[in-house]
């Protein structure tokens, strides 16, 4: 330990320290723009000065060692007069706005200017503005030359993608030559941007303190359950599969299910798309999946039993997490399943090819295996008598799986059926033939799995009928790209009117469409053309433009007008105590993994009903020290996503194998490794910055 | 013996044909057989611009000096000198030449222009060596104790005293140290390095293993400018014929003592003179210079105890070392020991290389070595010290004795020894904007003051020579010039203002002048020139309309000129041109 004294304070410091870091420890605050707690101090800015006893001139506290009694002063007359000047000379250089949020706005504040020179006004400098590269701008007329951003590329990031070019008044942070950051092979980690004090580097998308996190990491906040994808990928990149996975399953008990039809938002969101293309987070989640040996059993904590007894009415994905992590928390579980078969939608909405049922059973297993009970064959009809039998808590995750009709002439007719009872009878592997010519009308993901299923169950000719373009259609990219290559057809703009019986056949009267202004969805809303009906001939219809919810009367709860349960705001809890819901039931159909979150909403504000904390998650792997460095890899910028091998489409439609091969381990490093490592950022330490005035 | 012919072959005298005059010597002395009785020595420049200088030294003869010889030049010695015994009176060496060099102590340039620095046998044969020899059998602490008493300080500029700097290496601790020339010689104008680099390159070698003896280094590095090609190439030569003596390499005149020198060539940034520039400019960095301390000798190159010198610091240190520290602090005044070489320019009769011992005084070295002012009817105005981060001093300072404390009173700096004489006809804000210009774009940019403050001051300075200045821009200037000073990062930026601020200090008239009346005493800044002749002051000679490349100016002869402006261009040709300054 080493005692000094700053401006009359005395005050402890550590060896080999600094004074401005001994300072910043003391909160007492000595104005600095280049310098960076992360970097090696370079006195660039010379802002740091002080006055030494001792000492001649003005050394720079930013790289000045503390000695023992040494007397420092920080704020004298003279140095107040220096460093006004030093930051009117950065001013003249700059132009007139200063970012309000930035570190130079708050240190120019905090310096003032009563003591300047001369009020001189120089030509502005007229630099170029570089606004086309992937994710961040760089304004090179606001750059100050601190060269924090050179200097965290370099030495902390270990890349070195930028640098000082020229030299003097003409000096400019640059990629030299003509090159671009891709071809300096910057990582776009934006190290730099963190540490920039005075607007020159600024994100493309804006944000601040509160949803800075959400914004900047936008994989894990477009993630409905928020799964910590940057962990999960990088340790993947590391080759710590297993470790991987349960980072995963931290979250939710489907990680292979999610695996294969997750509708991975947190791709959409990749910040890797602004470079080239997002990476291929899902199939990095099923490769991980697929290699669980289930270690993480051992270390998954159950609490003590708690004598409290939880229903849980429907098996599908939310009822499940739910059951999940209620179990985990001592509670007594019991799922009450309608079909033979746990997993609602996943079982019955999904087909085989997709998810193969010995995946989903195996994740069921696992649940099971902890201790929740599942009764299947069981409908449940009253929930009067759920706590007659003496549960303390009901969770309704009933889903929606009424197919809505269309409301046509001749829908009634027996070879018009219902689509998603139709996709359960084939997931259920009931005799079920389709036969000949049929068409699914719809543009869901529901319709196509419909349409891609009867091609497999035998009709000669499959196509989709749909009221608006390829634009509007809510079916995921893939899904359309498969089915057409697999043979299947799709008329846009097209709606049936009515439905003819004929002897064998039935004949469909189809109208075209335009589409006029946007409707209360957002999408532009399509409009029959008179005169342009037609007919097709076809042996099935299959209607699957969507579901609806159907709650019992005798549940006694609240529902809206679409028939969706209502829940308060901020607990998933129905208008009866001790009755939560959740899922489609409340939402209206929706994705698997929305379906998850609700799960793990409902199971934390039924643990804390049940006079629990409500923590839900456990960490089943510790949080580590991540390095900041990232090294230079060739042609990073340029890596593309890699794309999973998928099976001929002749070998497809025999039955329902599953269609998209797993990567192997080469290619999942690899794709791992093209992370832009978003989290770094954030844990790179704050600059110091001036103390708010009046406080 | 055979007789000598010495040509200088510096870099000066290549540009100025010297080449073909040793070809011709050669192809003459062949032609007549004179094989046997003449050699043709290649040396390094004496430091006097006289075109080709060859000097014929016969056994028992006075030794004979041509200046400006010519390869047509060289058949006439051949014939009437060698072979007549009649020098050629025309082409001898004048009283100038006598006045250059008898104002000089010769110490660390003795050796330039009379050995052929491509040839380490002459070096030895004139003592070389002799040093390290004799400091190889001392111990390190008693050589440091010589150079410390011997009162040498950094010829670089800043003069801090060698011994201290060597012996603070050498406390340093570390497992690997360092020991560096600087010779990355920046100020326009000043050429001494280049030319003991040229002309003797043995002496700094000789000097560095001294050094790296006496502090525990075992490697060197020359830290050269690429510029100076034939520099890089002679010490290149030197290094290898030292390895090949075994002065260099393992175990060195046979002692326990490992070491070698490796050339590491600059790209020619000025601020790489900085010493913590010039290191990371050697580990392959951006050249900028880093806050100290460290200081080098703690944590220098690559992050080992470093020694950094000048050229001709270590060019001294095998003379302290041979003739010893009594000797060498005899020279001198004060506390500034030995000899200083100054490179003498600008409006002086002769220029070039000047030694002399400390304390001599700047009007000495003028009207000495330097034959006084070139245009006798042009009075000197100013002379400037220490390269563009020095100052510039008037007539009534120019009495003080060259030392290292008595210029820096004055508010100019010794820097590496530039000296550029002025006269009238040189505007001192004209002078301070051309100094400035050169450290603005020459500042490596780091540091604000540096880079910004500067630019600021020449945009105030430019304002100023075109007339558009006001006396709150002068009180901008000496303030912004000290608070540079006081708060750059480096030496280039800590000295910088210098020019800016000496001027004001000792012509501020003439700043005034340009201010209030919009008047350039000098007739230099052009946008402040009418182009008008001053009848009291032409002489009628007609010399500006002979030069004026538009025929802008009509004269006949015993007429007064007329300049026609519409026609002129402000070229200013006929301004350089008139002997008598009679152009406002």
């Amino acid at each position: 330990m080493i005692k000094l004294t700053i401006d009359g304070k005395e005050i402890n410091a550590k060896e080999e320290q600094t004074v401005l870091e001994a300072a910043i420890e003391n909160n007492l605050y000595i104005p600095n723009l280049c310098y960076h707690p992360d970097i090696k101090p370079i006195g660039g800015c010379r802002l740091c000065i002080v006055e030494i006893n001792g000492m001649r001139g003005f050394p720079i506290s930013c790289h000045t060692k503390v000695t023992e009694g040494m007397i420092v002063k920080t704020d004298t007359k003279k140095l107040q007069k220096l460093r006004q000047n030093l930051i009117w000379l950065i001013l003249s250089e700059y132009p007139k706005d200063i970012p309000f949020s930035s570190q130079l706005k708050k240190v120019v504040d905090y310096i003032g200017v009563e003591n300047i020179l001369f009020k001189y006004v120089s030509k502005t400098k007229n630099l170029p503005i570089f606004s086309d590269n992937p994710l961040f701008i760089r304004d090179l007329n606001r750059c100050i030359l601190c060269g924090r951003c050179v200097r965290i590329c370099q030495e902390v990031r270990g890349v070195g993608a930028i640098g000082l070019i020229n030299r003097g008044i003409d000096t400019y942070v640059g990629t030299g030559y003509t090159n671009s950051l891709k071809e300096n092979e910057c990582k776009f980690c934006r190290a730099c941007v963190e540490v920039c004090p005075s607007g020159a580097l600024v994100d493309k998308e804006e944000w601040n303190e509160k949803n800075r996190e959400e914004i900047l990491i936008p994989c894990k906040s477009n993630c409905p359950a928020g799964t910590d994808i940057p962990r999960y990928v990088r340790l993947i990149s590391e080759g710590r599969y297993q470790d991987s996975v349960e980072v995963i399953r931290e979250k939710f008990p489907f990680p292979h299910t999610l695996g294969l039809v997750c509708h991975h938002p947190c791709e959409e969101g990749c910040s890797r798309t602004d470079v080239n293309e997002p990476i291929s987070i899902r199939e990095l989640k099923r490769f991980v999946a697929e290699k669980d040996n289930r270690r993480w059993k051992k270390k998954l904590k159950i609490a003590k039993p708690s004598g409290k007894k939880v229903a849980i009415v429907g098996g599908g994905p939310s009822g499940l997490t739910a059951a999940y992590f209620l179990k985990i928390k001592g509670h007594d579980v019991t799922v009450f399943e309608m079909l033979s078969k746990p997993g609602g939608m996943l079982k019955a909405g999904i087909p085989d090819y997709r998810l193969p049922p010995e995946v989903l059973e195996k994740e069921i297993k696992d649940i099971t295996d902890i201790g929740v009970k599942i009764k299947t064959n069981t409908k449940i009809d009253s929930i009067d008598k759920l706590f007659n039998e003496g549960f303390h808590a009901v969770y309704l995750a009933l889903g929606a799986q009424k197919g809505i009709k269309m409301g046509i002439e001749g829908e009634d007719d027996p070879r018009v059926l219902d689509g998603i009872e139709t996709l359960k009878k084939i997931n259920f592997g009931k005799k079920f033939n389709i036969e000949g010519d049929v068409a699914v009308v719809g543009g869901g993901n529901v319709a196509f799995d419909i349409a891609r299923s009867s091609l497999r169950v035998g009709a000669r000719s499959v196509k989709i009928i749909y009221r608006r373009t390829r634009e509007e259609m809510p079916a995921y990219d893939q899904e359309i790209k498969d089915a057409l290559e697999e043979g299947i057809e799709i008329l846009f703009l097209t709606n049936p009117v009515r439905i003819l019986p004929d002897k064998n056949k039935i004949k469909v009267e189809c109208i075209k469409m335009e589409l006029g202004a946007p409707d209360s969805s957002g999408r532009r809303r399509p409009i029959p053309i008179d005169g342009s009906e037609f007919i097709i001939t076809l042996e099935r219809l299959i209607i699957g433009i969507g579901q609806s919810s159907a709650v019992p009367k005798e549940f006694n709860i609240d529902l809206n007008k679409k028939g969706n349960v209502i829940v308060k705001k901020e607990i998933p809890e129905t208008s009866r105590s001790g009755v939560f819901a959740g899922g489609d039931l409340v939402s209206g159909p929706a994705s698997v993994i929305e379906a998850i979150q609700a799960g793990r909403t409902a199971a934390s504000a039924i643990d804390k009903y049940l006079g629990g904390n409500g923590e839900i998650e456990q960490k089943l792997i510790p949080d580590e020290k991540e390095t900041q460095f990232l090294g230079r890899d060739e042609g990073f910028a340029d890596k593309k996503r890699a794309i999973n091998k998928m099976m001929p489409v002749k070998k497809r439609l025999c039955g329902f194998p599953q269609i998209e091969y797993c990567f192997d381990e080469k290619t999942a490093i690899e794709e791992a490794k093209r992370c832009l490592r978003c989290q770094l950022r954030l844990k790179i330490s704050k600059a110091s910055l001036p103390p708010i005035k009046g406080k | 013996m055979k007789g000598r012919i010495l040509v200088c072959m510096g870099t000066s005298g290549i540009s100025s044909g010297a080449q073909e005059v040793v070809k011709c010597f050669k192809n003459e002395i062949k032609l007549h057989n004179l094989e046997k009785k003449f050699e043709v020595v290649m040396v390094g420049d004496r430091g006097l611009f006289r075109d080709v200088l060859v000097d014929i030294i016969e056994p028992g003869k006075n030794r004979i000096i041509y200046e400006y010889v010519k390869p047509v030049d060289v058949n006439k010695i051949v014939k009437r000198h060698f072979i007549e015994g009649n020098p050629i009176k025309e082409l001898l060496a004048g009283k100038d030449y006598e006045q250059f060099f008898s104002n000089q102590m010769r110490i660390v340039l003795a050796n330039c222009g009379e050995i052929n620095p491509e040839d380490i046998k002459e070096y030895i044969k004139n003592g070389g060596y002799d040093a390290v020899k004799k400091a190889l059998k001392m111990e390190p602490t008693n050589i440091i104790n010589e150079i410390r008493s011997s009162g040498l300080r950094g010829r670089g500029g800043a003069g801090f005293p060698t011994g201290i700097k060597w012996e603070l290496c050498k406390k340093a601790k570390g497992d690997m140290k360092y020991i560096i020339c600087n010779a990355d010689e920046g100020d326009p104008g000043a050429f001494m390095d280049r030319s003991i680099l040229e002309g003797d390159p043995h002496s700094v070698i000789e000097g560095m293993i001294i050094g790296a003896y006496a502090i525990g280094a075992s490697e060197g590095y020359v830290y050269c400018r690429a510029e100076y090609p034939l520099a890089v190439k002679r010490l290149n030569i030197a290094l290898k014929q030292a390895r090949k003596k075994k002065f260099l390499g393992q175990n060195i005149f046979g002692s326990n003592f490992s070491f070698d020198i490796f050339l590491k060539e600059g790209a020619g940034a000025f601020v790489c003179g900085e010493e913590t520039a010039l290191m990371a400019s050697i580990e392959g960095k951006r050249g900028m210079p880093n806050p100290r301390p460290p200081y080098p000798a703690e944590s220098g190159l690559w992050g080992k105890p470093t020694n950094i010198n000048n050229v001709e610091t270590f060019a001294n240190i095998r003379h302290i070392i041979s003739r010893g520290a009594k000797w060498f602090s005899s020279i001198g005044y004060k506390n500034s020991k030995g000899t200083k070489v100054f490179a003498l320019a600008g409006k002086v009769r002769n220029t070039g290389l000047v030694e002399v011992p400390m304390g001599t005084t700047i009007r000495e070295i003028i009207w000495g070595s330097g034959g006084g002012m070139e245009n006798k009817r042009i009075p000197f105005k100013a002379v400037q010290l220490g390269g563009p981060s020095g100052g510039c001093l008037p007539d009534d300072l120019i009495d003080i004795p060259v030392d290292y404390e008595s210029i820096n009173r004055t508010g100019a700096i010794m820097g590496s020894g530039g000296m550029v004489v002025m006269d009238d006809r040189a505007c001192m804000v004209d002078i301070a904007r051309f100094f400035l210009n050169f450290t603005v774009t020459e500042s490596c940019g780091k540091c604000v003051p540096c880079r910004i403050g500067l630019k600021r001051m020449l945009e105030v300075l430019d304002l100023i020579t075109e007339g558009k200045g006001n006396y709150e821009h002068l009180d901008f200037l000496k303030e912004m010039g000290e608070i540079i000073i006081e708060t750059s990062l480096c030496g280039l930026g800590n000295t910088a203002p210098n020019p800016v601020t000496t001027t004001i200090q000792y012509f501020r008239d003439e700043y005034e002048a340009h201010i209030e009346q919009k008047y350039c005493p000098s007739h230099v800044c052009t946008n402040l020139i009418e182009f008008e002749i001053d009848r009291d002051k032409c002489i009628r000679c007609g010399h500006c309309s002979m030069v004026c490349p538009v025929k802008a100016i009509v004269w006949e002869k015993k007429k007064y000129p007329k300049i026609d402006k519409n026609k002129c261009i402000k070229c200013k040709s006929c301004i350089s041109s008139c002997p008598v300054m009679a152009i406002l």
